[in-house]
């Protein structure tokens, strides 16, 4: 009996204690009530905005860059002709042969949701917590603005895959599904289920109100790997220059073009460095001319598989050497012999094959793999600039040039190069040499297929629309088809705009999990 | 009739001497103890009703024991046989005839939280015999299951020594939760899984399989309700050995074997790979580039056969010393196992010791303590499928006229170190695309290593304070750690980019667990009445750090662990997490004569993985029985009686439930940084309301005794409708919510979807030779399951019919889980070597293999047999269609035994089918379309207009487009059936004779020579059909083993 009552007693004073076994909570996260409890928990918060513009999930669960960290510079560039995929990574983008469960494909949409949604949850997040006075209302709404910018910008990106261009129809086509509230519950889920792919000028609309508050609201300077206000003006520009709206890229441009040579910007100082590799030495990843980057780091950055330097780089720099550049580009006569570019940030080497090759060398840490990946520089802003100007100025505009010549002039052999307003016949001339400028200048930073899909339609500045013709994927041989001012044939077929691979399909799981989403034809 | 005459003889001998031994107070008793056949059991126990007193046979099976002249029984035990209770009467000598005992029918079953004997036991389970495989080369018991229990079907994929096996009991019983079932020994349920951080590791081989006296396997919702929540995918009950009575007994067990691979990939040789490789380029307009350097060295490599290894050597040493007195039983053993895998760095080696005690201190309580300690090594290599490092991917691309090896190169290989990360393209125009490694220096200079060390104890005590209560309590700690390391070298393959790294793990997961509970039973008259209640908690705290660094100082450093300064970037993680369960459980049995019976039982479980206020579950199980072969017109009827010994019809219904894992209710921020700055962001989106998975069983079935129980059938068909899934909802990409995995959005737990499983499971066994010289045994299995989603989940309003379930399959309602998912292929076209395949409306369509700007474009086809190409056209997701179910649907095994006086020859066989198999080595390796090599099945290339094969035109760089990578191919989507010569064991035991010399010291010694996993018959043309994952799609998975090894068991 005695023994009876012992035991009995151990085992009900051993029950009472045992309730605290299901009281238990993750020890790696804090919950959502308390994500934006504190100050310092907002901070953190909105850096993982930008963490997530920096290393979206790959398909196989791996950080790959995307949708602006490393894949967006990689995948504009395979997009387009001025760069050649040698292994068979970027294979499927380079050759177009892309269908609806691509990983690049899927990798980039769902990176971009990802961003747009994160920015929407802290959003409120910033919302709820300048209610509760955790934040003053000044840092509500400038993480606010920094969120809208990254929003807007990944709903450009967005319409720049998987829509046709502005132009075509005049924004009048199907656009992007567009986000502006967080979706962090089923209900939330279910309202998106009756949202379309919204029009192209509507989602144009939004990012422009998105950056005019952005604008409004980001600090003059902040951390390169931040928005800034100039960074929002800069983007609105290249914008604007989607839409064809000169005047709008002109006004824009003015607020941070002052000047005729060299040119800054009234806000933040930005201007254009010395030398056409400064920007991109090794840790010099802040001058004044870099506005935004994304940032990348030897402790977090998209890999051995994706990062840009091992990407870009030749193996002689411990990369991989699995993109290299373009003869049709190289040996395009337009890009003077002697242009420093050519050197400072090109480099010879052997490529994944083995053979020798040339190589963007913009992006030097093949080790630690941290080279941020740019997204604006003034550089793009002049360029931008110069191009509204020209094609909004009857004849050759002598703004224009100046403006032109504010990005090129540092990377001649020798001055007496340089353009002058005399030198081209006409407006459609200079034009072509700013778009050609382009290519040069941003030769490896992801840019090309931006320009390709907004000039798509365009009768005068992209012969025959569409995707032009590359070289055949995997062999630029042997090394003497570089040629500087020599010919070279492409041996991979253009894309006619009409085609419908020109856009990439909506990610199969998108139109399955959400069938008012609708495909584009043919996928 | 010959036992007949015996008996009377001795009855008449011991009534002749009855006078003498009235008066005596003690007597002596001498006697023999023999099998049916007359052989002596040695070692039988032989003790006098009543008493203490009591001896064990010698060898001859003979004895003395001296009894009190109140005896009046002898109880006479031996090991295999039927107990035997004999009259003394005034005997001085006995002779004994024990029969051996059924073993199918009559002994107990290991429920949860007791026993039951099996003619009283209502539910479903099945019991597998562990003596059959504790033998073998095997490092965990469970890649021994397959085949040996109806209902439950266990998948050994590849030939890797330290992976676990997938075992499934009764099908699949969820699509996002668990599905493993739980295994409980000796009372504890013990944790699981392929859990080491750097290689594969199998938590199952910390039990050694000599050990297991017992294993139950419980099936249906009756059996298993009792452990509620964790029951939905099957229990599987262990119980290990204790010591029997008599003299000590030591066993020593030895095997060694040789492994080889069962099947090797049929590869191009170096002549052939040129040919293949050169007219890729030239069919895409490209110079040839194989071969073309002849003043390079040329070599022929299967590098297979750099990857893998001959005549792997194991072993398996066992030593056991057990035994009991009146109140000490023991049990010990010590066990070194170690198996070498077919892939050079593959292997496990383990050390067990077992120690189990149990004390009778009186009448009242009885004490005990079984404890394993262990220590499991693992060795292992990059086995991604498709990793520039993978063993096997690599090893079937890499190109076969270039040498491994170069004189030139560093450390004598081929590599490019310190230039770059390549190989030498030998006689080649270029290196191999995707700059495969050297995976033969990669093998030997890579290191991936785990140890880790398990102890599971567990101490009860029970106490037994009237007759028929029995109260139990028992503390149990499983305590997993794992040491995990991995170095990548720097200089050539996955080390090289960044200059070498370093990797470590430290894993230690710790299970406590107390139960306490309490069995009554009551007799009253016919009325059998038995009672089982008791309260279970249980703890898991699950810890880890990792600490990597790359960039090292020097190559040297990556070979062992960690080293300080060694490394310029360096990182640490870690994780902790605590879960918990709560549980009170009870059953209620009632049998009326041992002829009817009803049981009812339940669980009540609170799991901390849901919501507070929604946190806990009641599982209720019902069964009843009916034995029509206790009722008297049976026994009555002469046909009946005699033929069908014993019968027994049953049903069952329960509810179970299903664990969930992590905090699927709370919507949470991890850390996300922004390069080197902190950062917090969502990584799951929680629903509050979530409540547990629950599934409905029932069971309907026979089991009979045939002919004096010398053959029983057994029958089940159940039912299992989970009707209350957990299913992880995906979420449209678009809506951007965190934990994306795959081509898939985030999910959000939703108690939505059902799912049915319906089979039937049949085993029939028996002696059907039982000769003194000559036995014969066999058995037979045969499993059915089927498997069907019967709904999913609704989207804005409309039910889904389809979940995006990976690259080639889909989840369908209507449909088994798991079907296999793609376009369908109509071959070749005749004319022009184009692949074909079927848009949804049936019209035909060709990949266009003419090089150029449209190669790879897909037209509208008029015929197999018209090179002519249509209209531009396209294949698209609405053409992709149903290719076949990825979840076999029969299994089962066969087992026979000849024993002829000493010899014995057992075989087993089993086999599986109704599944079918995506064959992604074929389509992604073998027939790639890159500077690769490839399978021998690319010479049936289309070559010239006329041709007729049903292997496309190659052509370089075209892989996507004329194998459809990453999607479903009816091309390469396979017959999965296969019959599998399991095992063949030939063993000789040495007879009683023949030991004499050793004096009694030695009690038995048996040799013994097997063969495992001796043939594969199937039309699967990959490696193995078991090389599947879970859904049927085989991804370049290492070959299986097969293993000859030779032993010897010996018994002091």
């Amino acid at each position: 009996m005695k023994k009876t009552i012992i035991i009995g007693s151990l085992v009900i004073t051993a029950l009472s204690g045992c309730k605290k076994v299901l009281e238990t909570a993750p020890n790696n996260s804090v919950t959502s009530a308390t994500a934006f409890s504190t100050k310092a928990r907002c901070d953190l918060s909105l850096n993982g905005v930008y963490d997530a513009a920096q290393s979206g999930l790959y398909t196989d669960g791996s950080r790959r860059g995307y949708p602006f960290g490393a894949a967006n510079i990689e995948q504009g560039d395979m997009r387009g002709e001025d760069l050649v995929n040698i292994a068979t990574f970027y294979q499927i983008v380079y050759q177009n042969t892309q269908n609806s469960v691509a990983p690049n494909v899927v990798a980039m949409w769902k990176g971009l949701y990802a961003l747009i949604n994160e920015a929407n949850v802290c959003v409120a997040g910033f919302e709820g917590a300048q209610k509760v006075k955790v934040i003053t209302d000044s840092i509500a709404i400038q993480y606010t603005a920094e969120c809208r910018f990254l929003r807007a910008m990944a709903h450009h990106e967005a319409l720049i895959h998987f829509a046709r261009p502005y132009a075509d129809g005049g924004g009048k086509g199907v656009g992007v599904p567009w986000r502006d509230s967080a979706i962090a519950s089923s209900t939330a889920v279910a309202a998106i289920y009756t949202r379309p792919r919204m029009r192209t000028d509507s989602v144009y609309a939004n990012i422009l109100a998105d950056l005019d508050f952005a604008e409004a609201h980001l600090p003059v300077t902040n951390q390169v790997y931040r928005a800034t206000k100039a960074a929002a003006i800069a983007l609105k520009m290249r914008v604007k220059l989607h839409m064809g709206d000169w005047a709008g890229v002109i006004a824009e441009g003015n607020k941070i073009i002052s000047g005729s040579g060299p040119f800054t910007s009234p806000i933040g100082g930005w201007t254009m460095d010395a030398n056409p590799d400064d920007p991109f030495k090794l840790g010099n990843y802040s001058t004044k001319e870099s506005i935004f980057s994304i940032k990348n780091d030897a402790l977090d950055n998209p890999g051995v598989n994706a990062a840009i330097s091992t990407v870009y780089a030749a193996s002689d720099h411990k990369g991989r050497g699995l993109i290299v550049v373009s003869p049709i580009i190289w040996n395009d006569p337009r890009w003077l012999c002697d242009d420093k570019r050519r050197v400072t940030v090109v480099s010879k080497g052997s490529d994944a094959n083995g053979s020798q090759s040339l190589f963007v060398y913009k992006y030097r840490d093949s080790i630690g793999l941290g080279d941020y990946a740019p997204q604006i520089r003034y550089a793009e802003v002049l360029l931008t600039m110069a191009e509204a100007v020209a094609r909004s100025t009857s004849g050759v505009s002598a703004q224009a040039v100046g403006l032109l010549n504010g990005v090129r002039n540092r990377s001649l052999g020798l001055s007496t190069e340089a353009y002058t307003a005399g030198g081209f016949a006409d407006q459609t001339a200079l034009v072509k040499a700013i778009l050609f400028e382009r290519r040069v200048e941003f030769l490896g930073e992801g840019k090309r297929w931006a320009d390709i899909h907004r000039l798509g339609t365009d009768p005068v500045y992209s012969a025959g629309g569409g995707i032009p013709a590359k070289a055949v994927n995997a062999s630029v041989k042997p090394f003497t088809v570089y040629n500087c001012g020599g010919s070279y044939t492409a041996g991979q077929g253009a894309i006619p705009y009409s085609d419908f691979r020109f856009v990439w399909p909506i990610p199969l799981t998108e139109i399955q999990q959400n069938p008012i989403v609708a495909q584009n034809p043919q996928y | 009739m010959r036992k007949l005459l015996e008996i009377k003889w001795f009855v008449l001998l011991g009534l002749l001497t009855l006078a003498c031994q009235v008066m005596a107070q003690t007597r002596t008793i001498t006697g023999k103890v023999t099998d049916a056949s007359d052989n002596p059991v040695p070692n039988a126990s032989v003790v006098a009703r009543g008493t203490k007193v009591g001896t064990s046979t010698g060898l001859d099976g003979s004895f003395t024991l001296k009894v009190p002249a109140t005896a009046r029984v002898l109880v006479i035990t031996g090991v295999g046989f039927a107990p035997m209770e004999l009259e003394i009467a005034n005997r001085e000598t006995i002779k004994a005839v024990l029969t051996t005992a059924d073993k199918s029918l009559q002994d107990v079953v290991v429920v949860g939280y007791g026993t039951q004997q099996r003619n009283a036991f209502t539910g479903s389970a099945a019991k597998v015999d562990a003596a059959k495989f504790s033998t073998q080369l095997a490092p965990a018991f469970d890649k021994q299951l397959a085949g040996r229990a109806a209902g439950v079907q266990v998948t050994n994929s590849g030939g890797l020594v330290n992976t676990p096996a997938v075992i499934r009991i009764r099908g699949v019983q969820s699509l996002t939760g668990n599905n493993d079932p739980l295994i409980v020994v000796d009372g504890i349920p013990i944790t699981t899984g392929n859990l080491a951080g750097t290689t594969n590791s199998n938590a199952l081989g910390d039990i050694n399989p000599a050990d297991i006296e017992s294993m139950d396997v419980l099936k249906d919702g009756s059996a298993t309700a009792i452990y509620g929540s964790r029951a939905a995918g099957g229990v599987i009950v262990i119980t290990t050995k204790k010591g029997t009575r008599g003299k000590a007994k030591v066993n020593y067990d030895g095997t060694f074997g040789w492994s080889n691979p069962l099947r090797k990939f049929s590869l191009l040789n170096a002549k052939q790979f040129e040919t293949i490789a050169n007219e890729k380029l030239t069919n895409a307009g490209l110079a040839t580039q194989a071969g073309i350097n002849t003043a390079a060295d040329t070599s022929n490599t299967d590098w297979q056969n750099q990857v893998m290894v001959k005549n792997a050597g194991a072993t398996n040493q066992n030593l056991s010393v057990s035994g009991a007195s009146d109140k000490l039983a023991y049990y010990f053993s010590l066990n070194y196992s170690f198996n070498r895998g077919i892939i050079v760095s593959n292997y496990n080696r383990a050390y067990r010791v077992r120690a189990n005690i149990d004390y009778e201190v009186n009448k009242f309580v009885r004490l005990g303590n079984s404890m394993t300690i262990t220590r499991q090594e693992n060795g292992d290599q990059n086995n991604g499928s498709n990793g520039l490092g993978g063993a096997i991917a690599s090893s079937l691309r890499l190109l076969p006229n270039v040498s491994p090896f170069s004189a030139s190169g560093y450390g004598g290989y081929n590599i490019g170190y310190p230039t770059n990360n390549l190989m030498t393209p030998g006689p080649n125009g270029k290196t191999i695309d995707d700059n495969f490694f050297n995976v033969a220096w990669s093998l030997r200079n890579d290191k991936l290593y785990g140890d880790d060390y398990r102890i599971i104890n567990n101490t009860y005590i029970e106490v037994s304070p009237v007759k028929g209560l029995k109260l139990h309590s028992q503390a149990g700690i499983d305590m997993y750690n794992d040491y995990a390391f991995q170095g990548l070298n720097a200089f050539h393959g996955d080390g090289f980019s960044t200059n070498g790294s370093t990797f470590n793990e430290s894993l230690n997961i710790l299970n406590l667990i107390w139960s306490s509970y309490g069995n009554y039973t009551l007799k009253a008259g016919d009325h059998n009445f038995s009672v089982t209640g008791g309260y279970d908690v249980q703890k898991t705290t699950n810890k880890f750090f990792t600490a990597s660094g790359s960039q090292l100082s020097d190559a040297f450093y990556s070979q062992k662990n960690v080293i300080s300064g060694a490394a310029t970037i360096q990182t640490i993680g870690g994780n902790f997490t605590n879960t918990g369960f709560l549980s009170s459980f009870g059953r209620f049995n009632y049998d009326f004569r041992s002829k009817y019976f009803a049981q009812a039982s339940f669980r009540r479980d609170g799991q901390s993985a849901l919501a507070p206020g929604r946190r806990y579950g009641t599982f209720p199980g019902f069964s009843v029985g009916w034995r029509p072969s206790q009722e008297e017109f049976w026994q009555k009827s002469g046909f009946l009686a005699r033929w069908i010994s014993e019968a027994k019809l049953k049903a069952s219904y329960a509810k179970v439930g299903n664990t969930l894992t992590g905090f699927p209710y709370l919507t949470n921020f991890g850390n996300a940084a922004y390069g080197n700055v902190s950062g917090l962001g969502a990584t799951g989106v929680g629903n509050p309301l979530l409540q547990w998975e629950t599934s409905q069983k029932w069971d309907g079935g026979i089991d009979l005794g045939i002919y004096k129980n010398r053959f029983n059938f057994t029958a089940d068909y159940f039912l299992n409708d989970v009707n209350n899934l957990v299913l992880a909802v995906p979420t449209p990409l678009s809506a951007g919510i965190a934990g994306s995995t795959g081509l898939s959005g985030g999910s959000i737990s939703q108690n939505i979807g059902t799912l049915s499983n319906r089979g039937i499971e049949l085993s029939l066994g028996g002696n059907i030779i039982q000769h003194q010289d000559f036995t014969w045994n066999l058995s037979f299995n045969y499993s059915h399951v089927a498997n069907k989603i019967t709904n999913l989940y609704p989207i804005g309003g409309v039910p889904t019919k389809t979940l995006t379930d990976g690259n080639y399959n889909l989840i369908r309602v209507g449909d088994p889980i798991h079907i296999i998912w793609g376009y369908r292929s109509a071959g070749v076209n005749k004319q022009n070597g184009n692949a074909m395949f079927y848009k949804a409306d049936g019209t035909l369509v060709q990949v266009n293999l003419q090089a150029g700007s449209n190669a790879g474009v897909i037209y509208a086809a008029n015929g197999k047999d018209d090179g002519t190409l249509g209209a531009k056209s396209s294949l698209a997701a609405s053409d992709m269609t149903k290719l076949g179910n990825g979840v076999p649907t029969w299994y089962g095994g066969l087992y026979n035994s000849f024993t002829y006086k000493g010899i014995g020859l057992e075989f087993m066989f089993r086999y599986s089918g109704g599944n079918k198999i995506m064959n992604v080595t074929r389509q992604d390796v073998l027939f790639n379309q890159k500077f690769q090599n490839n399978g021998a099945e690319i010479l049936n290339r289309w070559t010239h207009p006329g041709q007729v094969t049903d292997v496309p035109k190659v052509m370089y760089g075209q892989d996507a487009n004329i194998s459809q990578s990453n999607i479903g191919n009816s091309r390469f989507v396979e017959d999965g059936r296969f019959l599998k010569l399991q095992n063949i064991i030939l063993s000789y035991e040495l007879g009683q004779k023949m030991l004499k010399w050793s004096n009694g010291n030695i009690r038995s010694i048996k040799a013994f020579a097997q063969a495992q996993n001796v043939h594969t018959w199937t039309k699967y043309k990959g490696a193995d059909p078991e090389n599947i994952s879970t859904a049927g799609v085989d991804n370049a998975v290492s070959p299986q083993i097969r293993s000859v090894s030779v032993g010897l068991s010996v018994g002091f």
